[in-house]
């Protein structure tokens, strides 16, 4: 067992877990999302332990590490475009103010 | 202890701190330079790790994303300097679980699991550019040109639900 490995995959795991203490704690939109980077950015420093420490000589693991990338900027991108659109007609972005989107 | 681990773990921890902070504070600027720092300690774990190339995107994306994040939260939040010390969160003792088992989780499954033989050494950081781009433009472009095409369909459908209705506009 490599410790740097499992340092890197404990990081991982904390980052993952306070990201998810942040997207279930908060209520403003913009704050849910920073929970959600957290979440990514854990995911990213596991895959980039796996290609170092397992498979460093294929180049499958970094490209997976750009794909998640792609998403945090997408998340970031559609996200503060719902934030404009429910700034604009409910002039908050508090989710607890959002019972309409209740099911 | 060699250099890598050492750096690892300081990295790692800097960017566990960094993320606690960005909950633990009231002030929304600072709340967006945690996620920044936090963020910046990965990128120095990725180049810690010999990702290079990873290493210095994630800093220089980061940078900017967040840069754009905290001009968004001083114009959405109600209190942005925090000085009203506001509560915003719910359901705390829930999310606080569920943070503490994604945690308790993921870090079994590190110490745990058999992760097989272990590699020494990792290409030079000019290969591995070499390497990825040939992997990106190779066996993996229909994914690179999938991502791409999402997020031209993600910028035009954030600029689509974001500009004002003409209608309303014109009122």
């Amino acid at each position: 067992m490599s410790i740097e490995l499992v340092l890197a995959l404990t990081t991982g795991a904390a980052l993952f877990g306070v990201g998810i203490y942040g997207a279930l704690s908060q209520t403003n939109l913009v704050m849910i999302m920073m929970g959600v980077e957290l979440i990514l950015a854990g995911a990213m420093v596991n895959l980039v332990a796996f290609w170092r420490f397992l498979h460093p000589e294929t180049a499958a693991g970094q490209m997976f590490v750009l794909i998640v990338m792609t998403v945090m900027a997408i998340e970031m991108a559609v996200g503060f475009g719902v934030a404009i659109a429910r700034f604009r007609s409910r002039g908050s972005v508090e989710m607890e103010e959002a019972v309409e989107l209740k099911g | 202890m060699t250099a890598q681990m050492f750096f690892i773990g300081f990295f790692g921890i800097a960017a566990i701190w960094f993320g606690v902070v960005v909950f633990r504070t009231f002030s929304m600027v600072r709340s967006a330079l945690a996620l920044l720092f936090s963020q910046t300690a990965l990128g120095a774990m990725f180049l810690t790790m010999q990702a290079e190339f990873l290493g210095v995107l994630q800093i220089m994306m980061m940078a900017t994303e967040m840069s754009i994040m905290a001009i968004f939260m001083v114009m959405f939040m109600m209190d942005p300097g925090g000085m009203g010390t506001m509560d915003m969160t719910h359901q705390k003792k829930l999310s606080l679980w569920a943070g503490f088992v994604s945690f308790v989780g993921g870090v079994a499954i590190a110490v745990f699991v058999d992760w097989g033989p272990i590699a020494a050494i990792a290409p030079g950081a000019a290969q591995q550019t070499v390497d990825l781009g040939l992997e990106l433009l190779g066996r993996s472009m229909l994914i690179f040109e999938m991502a791409g095409l999402t997020i031209l369909t993600a910028m035009i459908a954030a600029t689509a639900i974001s500009i004002q209705p003409l209608k309303k506009k014109s009122q």
